[in-house]
């Protein structure tokens, strides 16, 4: 594969990476996030309704009761001033003395009686029993006069009439009379007022009379004194017993929940009003709430899904490179196959020259002693090289020999003779071994070594051959970084949760190159100086941990150590078939 | 060049002609007669007509390869025995051989004292099996 290729692929991966987490984000957020939101809002649709009917509701029926409340006090008060009437005669009423001796009466019965006053039915101020001298007026063109004649009984608006000061009366004219005479009183404003302005809802909601002109009739808690014009749209009921309900905003702007009625035939409008954001508080915590509840769910909401996603793609990565990587391994092993194959076949076209180059070395070799011992070949230095130079012959023949030996086994060709094997008694053979050379380079052989490890099922001679190898590059390696002392070789064996049964033989050695690790399987790969190694020895390690199905891996760091782990399958107990 | 000392006699088989020249070479220097032959047939022709007591038999050979010729050996002459020699991977078809009634095997390239001290195991061999007889 070309650099280029790679970077392309690469890319690739990443855009696909990155589209897969979109859509990953885009469903955990969205999915959970459109309910969440929705049953949200339906919450607080119906909470809002449902608190605006009560609050209606609620209004409506503070707006009948004080309806109900404020007539019973005109009926009651009318009902005094008829009692009154029915009671004496116009006569009997015209002296002060007894005039005032009624009106006492009668403030027992309600203070809100301010004064009282009799007419005759030509409006004449007849007696006057109250802080003001009236007597002798002429009320005859006066409304309230005219209408209490013609209705029997008559509730002015607040005037301020001849004393100069805001208040309303009550007048009464009965028709069983005769001559008709009136009787009039005074009404408290200040009474009346409190009887309305005691309405209190919530924390701002209040009540308030004003006429058909928009006059108030009375004082309004939040300002606005007795007749003054509102300043305020009010929407009137079309008829009496109705209770209006709507939202209106003042001069300002503020805007208000009202529920008004008609009193006392069309004349008086009672109104109550609350501020809406009072009314609508509760609604407005709810909607605090709703709003902290969503902004909070849905940070969770979106933290669980960056989060997950994070974990799935991390996932999805490291089981990509994990696949690559065994792509490689495969590529790797079966390389190594061909390469193996490729060397036994080259093993083999040496071996043949080689047995004839032999044959011709030893050929020589004999003439030369026959000549010698025939006295044709003197003793001189002459003769000493040439033998000297065959020795050497020798050496080479043999050593290319191992070199295709090794080849072969690595190409393993050699069958191995498959058995049970219990490595424990391998590695103490091996130790035996390697325990001189051990001693004399001064390292510290250790061991560790599992008693309850299982036997494998392999070549016991292989296994050997692969321990030995791996006992022998571990010390030439502590060798080449201690000297003669201060080397470590520890040998770990244990059971592998998964069954398997792990050997570990770690040094203090030089360490393997970062750049070597790759190729340290590789057949003829080696670090040694010429004609020290074949580089053969861990490529036909690797062979045979892998004919046995098991694994053979290194760990290393330069200039600390390595570690070389052997994994084999324990043996099930019974023989195989192989 | 010596004469022949040895009662041993050998046949080498190989395809390679200046093997087998310098083998017998050496074999006559060790005091060995050795007769050779480049092909299976040609082993087989010769056997007919010498006394060999133990064959030295090259596994890979064109046309007529060395187990083939090692079966008809042993078809033919029971009495004579075979090493096998080999400078090829294929160690098992020279473990095959003693399957097929081949004494031993020789890894090439194989030191000429090796191969005269299996000789002479062989021919010790042949010398029981004689008495046994």
């Amino acid at each position: 594969m070309s650099p280029i290729t790679d970077t392309e692929k690469q890319n690739d991966t990443l855009l696909q990476y990155k589209s897969i987490k979109k859509a990953i984000l885009f469903c955990m957020i969205f999915v959970p996030l459109i309910p969440f939101i929705v049953s949200m809002a339906i919450g607080y649709y119906y909470f809002a309704t449902s608190l605006e009917h009560s609050v209606t509701s609620n209004m409506e029926k503070i707006v009948y009761d004080h309806r109900q409340m404020i007539e019973l006090f005109f009926k009651e008060r009318i009902s005094d001033l008829e009692f009154i009437q029915d009671s004496y005669t116009l006569n009997q009423l015209s002296h002060p003395e007894k005039l005032k001796q009624v009106f006492l009466n009668l403030v027992k019965r309600s203070s809100a009686f301010s004064d009282l006053g009799i007419f005759n039915e030509d409006g004449i101020h007849v007696a006057y029993c109250g802080t003001y001298t009236l007597t002798g007026k002429v009320y005859k063109k006066a409304d309230w006069f005219q209408q209490a004649m013609q209705k029997k009984s008559f509730i002015s608006d607040i005037f301020l009439g001849y004393r100069q000061a805001p208040h309303f009366v009550i007048a009464v004219a009965l028709n069983s009379t005769n001559p008709k005479w009136v009787i009039r009183a005074s009404i408290d404003t200040q009474t009346f007022d409190s009887l309305v302005e005691q309405v209190r809802i919530g924390r701002t909601g209040e009540a308030y009379i004003v006429n058909s002109e928009g006059i108030l009739q009375t004082n309004r808690r939040s300002g606005g004194m007795l007749m003054e014009v509102l300043d305020e749209t009010i929407r009137f009921p079309s008829h009496d017993e109705e209770i209006l309900t709507f939202i209106s905003h003042d001069s300002t702007g503020k805007e208000f929940m009202y529920a008004t009625t008609w009193l006392e035939g069309n004349k008086w409008l009672l109104v109550v009003r609350q501020p809406k954001d009072d009314a609508f508080q509760p609604l407005r915590r709810a909607a605090y709430l709703i709003f902290g509840v969503s902004i909070l769910g849905g940070f969770v909401i979106i933290g669980i899904a960056f989060y997950t996603t994070h974990r799935i793609i991390a996932r999805m990565k490291k089981k990509d490179i994990e696949k690559d990587q065994l792509v490689k391994q495969l590529i790797g092993t079966s390389r190594m196959a061909e390469l193996g194959e490729m060397a036994a076949g080259f093993a083999h076209e040496i071996n043949n020259p080689l047995q004839i180059i032999k044959n011709e070395q030893s050929l020589i070799q004999i003439i030369v002693s026959e000549l010698k011992e025939a006295g044709i070949l003197k003793r001189s230095k002459n003769l000493d090289e040439l033998n000297d130079s065959l020795d050497q012959i020798q050496l080479q023949i043999s050593r290319c020999s191992q070199i295709t030996q090794s080849i072969l086994k690595f190409s393993r060709l050699n069958e191995p003779v498959l058995t049970h094997v219990d490595i424990r008694k391998i590695i103490s053979e091996v130790s035996g071994m390697m325990d001189n050379k051990a001693h004399v380079n001064g390292i510290d052989l250790r061991y560790d070594i599992s008693p309850n490890t299982p036997s494998v099922y392999g070549d016991p001679t292989q296994l050997q051959q692969v321990l030995l190898n791996l006992y022998n590059n571990a010390m030439d390696a502590v060798i080449e970084r201690h000297g003669k002392s201060g080397g470590e070789l520890s040998i770990k064996m244990n059971k592998r949760n998964n069954g398997w049964v792990e050997i570990s033989i770690r040094d203090n050695g030089i360490g393997i190159k970062k750049e070597n690790m790759e190729k340290l399987f590789t057949p003829f790969f080696t670090t040694k100086p010429v004609g020290k190694g074949t580089g053969l020895g861990l490529s036909v390690c690797y062979g045979i941990i892998k004919s046995m199905g098991g694994k053979l891996d290194a760990v290393s760091q330069e200039g600390v150590g390595t570690t070389f782990i052997v994994q084999l399958p324990a043996s099930t107990g019974k023989k195989l078939v192989n | 060049m010596g004469e022949a000392s040895k009662e041993l006699k050998l046949l080498i088989v190989d395809d390679e002609e200046r093997f087998l020249s310098t083998t017998e070479k050496l074999l006559s220097r060790k005091g060995y007669e050795a007769l050779i032959a480049q092909s299976g047939s040609e082993a087989l022709e010769i056997l007919e007509q010498h006394m060999i007591h133990v064959v030295i038999l090259d596994v890979n050979m064109p046309k007529m390869d060395g187990i083939e010729t090692l079966k008809k050996i042993k078809q033919r002459f029971p009495l004579v025995e075979v090493i096998m020699l080999t400078g090829h991977a294929t160690v098992e078809s020279a473990v095959n051989g003693i399957k097929y009634g081949a004494m031993d095997y020789l890894m090439k390239p194989t030191d000429i004292e090796i191969l005269i001290q299996k000789a002479e195991e062989a021919f010790e061999k042949t010398h029981r099996d004689k008495k046994n007889i």
